[in-house]
């Protein structure tokens, strides 16, 4: 150990690196017949304006849990936030009263959901909900909330939107009612957007689109945090990711550090599997074995029983998470190790 | 040139829109409309589109599970329809499909052994007490244990319970499976195993496929053929390699740059801008023009049909009157002229 060091960081830049949301050591549990699972165990996570934060992970790793968890969505029972605190704008979202969440739901923290139409009401009128949503939060009369709506949609590229906010939502296509949903959720210019699976539902060049209206939305220095298991989709979007496996996370790094770098096993079986992919006909990489239950996470590491570099000490000891610098974390034993060998790139067909 | 395994021509499959009291037919859902392919054996047929595009219904009346409004479809040479369901039942064991969705493909109440042998009873190939000893072999040949016969699907991860489709599918020794999105459902690290499995299968067995898939990666590393659909029609066929290296349509240059690849560099994304047109009214002329940053007014006026392109004659066909002009121009969004 040495003895203490001054503060060698003298950025001059004052703020506008402080992060909109600051999570920290946040626990979910969920009860279940069978017993107690955590979904989600200590994750900590950063958010800064205009940054997009990619949250990828394989289905039941708990990413959404944690997306949910931020706004209280989660249901309870059977789901309980165990610890954690999740600060925004000085406040603690998880200790907040109801009553002062819901000013800050859709007010401040917007969020897109993945089923667009499960999110919206059957029975109403796209422009009706348009128009509660902005009455409920501003101080607007009916017809500015129309003509505010009516904006909205034709900025997020809905043609004829006037006749479209008499519509119900089953008589839009999915692409427009996923529209209709970032309308609504950035029309109250929140800080923060959370967008959960935005686009998986779609096609993919509807999926583009959505992509560029997201993107046009971070340019007015909105927060994004985006869930996805789509690794293409994170290139494009975002600037830091975070991997989560098993409820914990894995690792986190800038974009480019970890597509070209990964410094966790699974990250890199995960990009090994999708480069394997460009190689027409050959076997693919693959990760053997599944992802352990959550009734029944193993001892240690939870990666250990598919990890071609696991040693005994990984099966008995969990890795804390271990900086191997420009901000980038990976809760592995070998991380160093892994660092100091790239990816390899292979050789796409010319 | 071998026979086609499977040969479609012409295919069209419409659904009536009916309306009022009396149920009147007022128009028909042009779901296939004119799709012609041919399948080898051992080859993979990779068909990609959106939404819509027809993919599913193409392959649900090669099945038989639909009625064709018109057309051919023929297995091995001999013509399926409209043929009586009895009389091709022995043809049809030749031909299976494995179904996108997992958890609802697989009857909840029916054990894995049940599930992997009522085709091989109905059929007639083997007595029910052959039953036991089929279902080890099938499930080894998916990679499974002999342990889980007496299990139920709800006990299995979805890729689990994708093997067990395609034992299931494996069961009566067909030559040619139909995978619907088999593994579009399936996460990153499971679906690459489940691509190995059928890579296997291809080899020892010499399966052909046709494969259906939105994921440009997979249909890349499976298909050795690629038809693209749009609206109920194909609009561009050729090699898996050439076709998604140097797509020639404008629908297929949209496709594939719109998906979101990592790794790759400032991409020229062509924008296309509304949604696919119904396909109860699909636009006259070329059904992409609509969207089209390259449309001019003949593609309005009428359609063009598949011809081919490139060096290799007859190999790599396309659907569009500006074929040979686009033909070798990188993949950039160029506009009109």
């Amino acid at each position: 150990m040495k003895p203490s060091n001054p503060p060698q960081q003298t950025d001059p830049t004052p703020q506008p690196d402080t992060p909109i949301l600051s999570l920290r050591n946040l626990c979910v549990e969920f009860h279940t017949d069978d017993g107690t699972v955590s979904a989600v165990e200590d994750v900590s996570l950063d958010v800064r304006r205009g940054e997009t934060l990619g949250i990828v992970g394989e289905s039941g790793c708990g990413k959404s849990v944690t997306a949910m968890s931020l706004l209280r969505l989660i249901p309870s029972p059977p789901g309980r936030i165990t610890s954690g605190s999740a600060m925004f704008a000085g406040q603690d979202l998880l200790a907040l009263p109801s009553e002062r969440l819901r000013q800050v739901r859709g007010r401040k923290i917007a969020m897109i959901f993945q089923e667009p139409s499960a999110a919206l009401s059957p029975l109403l009128r796209v422009g009706d909900q348009m128009v509660e949503v902005l009455t409920t939060h501003l101080n607007v009369s009916r017809d500015d909330a129309g003509r505010i709506a009516v904006d909205w949609l034709s900025k997020v590229g809905i043609p004829a939107p006037q006749e479209r906010m008499m519509a119900y939502p089953f008589q839009l296509s999915g692409g427009m009612i996923q529209r209709v949903m970032i309308a609504m959720a950035l029309m109250l210019e929140p800080d923060l957007v959370i967008a959960d699976e935005p686009t998986t539902a779609l096609d993919v060049t509807i999926q583009a689109q959505i992509l560029d209206l997201l993107r046009a939305m971070k340019k007015r220095d909105t927060a994004l945090i985006l869930i996805t298991h789509d690794m293409g989709v994170v290139w494009e979007m975002c600037d830091r990711v975070i991997v989560m496996y098993a409820s914990r996370i894995v690792e986190q790094a800038p974009r480019d550090d970890l597509f070209h770098s990964p410094c966790h096993p699974y990250t890199r079986a995960l990009l090994d599997s999708l480069l394997s992919m460009n190689e027409a006909g050959g076997r693919l990489t693959v990760i053997e074995g599944q992802v352990p239950s959550p009734l029944a996470y193993p001892a240690g590491c939870r990666f250990a029983a598919r990890c071609s570099m696991a040693a005994d000490r990984c099966r008995t000891e969990s890795p804390a998470a271990l900086g191997v610098g420009h901000g980038h974390d990976s809760a592995c034993f070998f991380a160093k190790t892994l660092r100091a060998t790239p990816l390899q790139r292979r050789n796409t067909s010319p | 040139m071998t026979t086609p395994l499977l040969q479609v021509k012409n295919l069209k499959t419409w659904y009536p829109i009916r309306r009022g009291v009396l149920s009147r037919t007022v128009g028909h859902v042009h779901a296939v409309d004119g799709v012609s392919l041919e399948v080898h054996p051992g080859e993979t047929l990779g068909i990609v589109g959106e939404s819509g595009c027809g993919k599913t219904t193409l392959v649900r009346t090669i099945m038989g599970l639909e009625h064709p409004t018109a057309g051919e479809v023929h297995l091995g040479g001999t013509r399926l329809w409209p043929q009586r369901h009895r009389d091709t039942l022995p043809l049809r064991r030749r031909m299976q499909m494995v179904f996108q969705d997992p958890y609802s493909s697989l009857n909840p109440r029916m054990t894995i052994l049940d599930i992997l042998t009522e085709g091989l009873l109905d059929h007639g190939l083997i007595r029910p007490r052959e039953r036991q000893s089929n279902a080890v072999r099938l499930l080894a040949e998916v990679g499974m244990e002999p342990s889980v016969l007496h299990r139920y699907p709800h006990e299995f991860s979805g890729g689990q319970r994708q093997r067990i489709s395609i034992a299931r599918a494996m069961a009566l020794r067909p030559e040619l499976v139909i995978c619907d999105e088999a593994v579009s459902a399936l996460d990153v690290s499971v679906r690459a195993q489940v691509l190995n499995l059928l890579l296997d299968l291809r080899a020892s067995h010499n399966l052909a496929y046709l494969f259906i898939a939105h994921d440009l990666g997979v249909i890349r590393h499976i298909a050795h053929r690629v038809a693209v659909m749009y609206l109920g029609v194909v609009v561009e066929t050729g090699p898996a390699a050439d076709l998604l290296k140097a797509p020639v349509h404008p629908y297929t240059r949209a496709l594939i740059s719109a998906i979101p690849a990592p790794y790759r560099e400032a991409r020229n994304r062509i924008a296309l801008s509304g949604d696919v047109p119904s396909a109860a009214r699909p636009p006259v002329g070329c059904r992409f023009h609509t969207r089209c940053p390259f449309a001019q007014d003949r593609c309005a006026a009428s359609h063009p049909p598949l011809s081919p392109v490139g060096p290799q004659e007859g190999l790599h066909s396309v659907a569009c009157f500006r074929a040979q002009e686009l033909t070798g121009k990188p993949t950039v969004n160029s506009p009109n002229n």
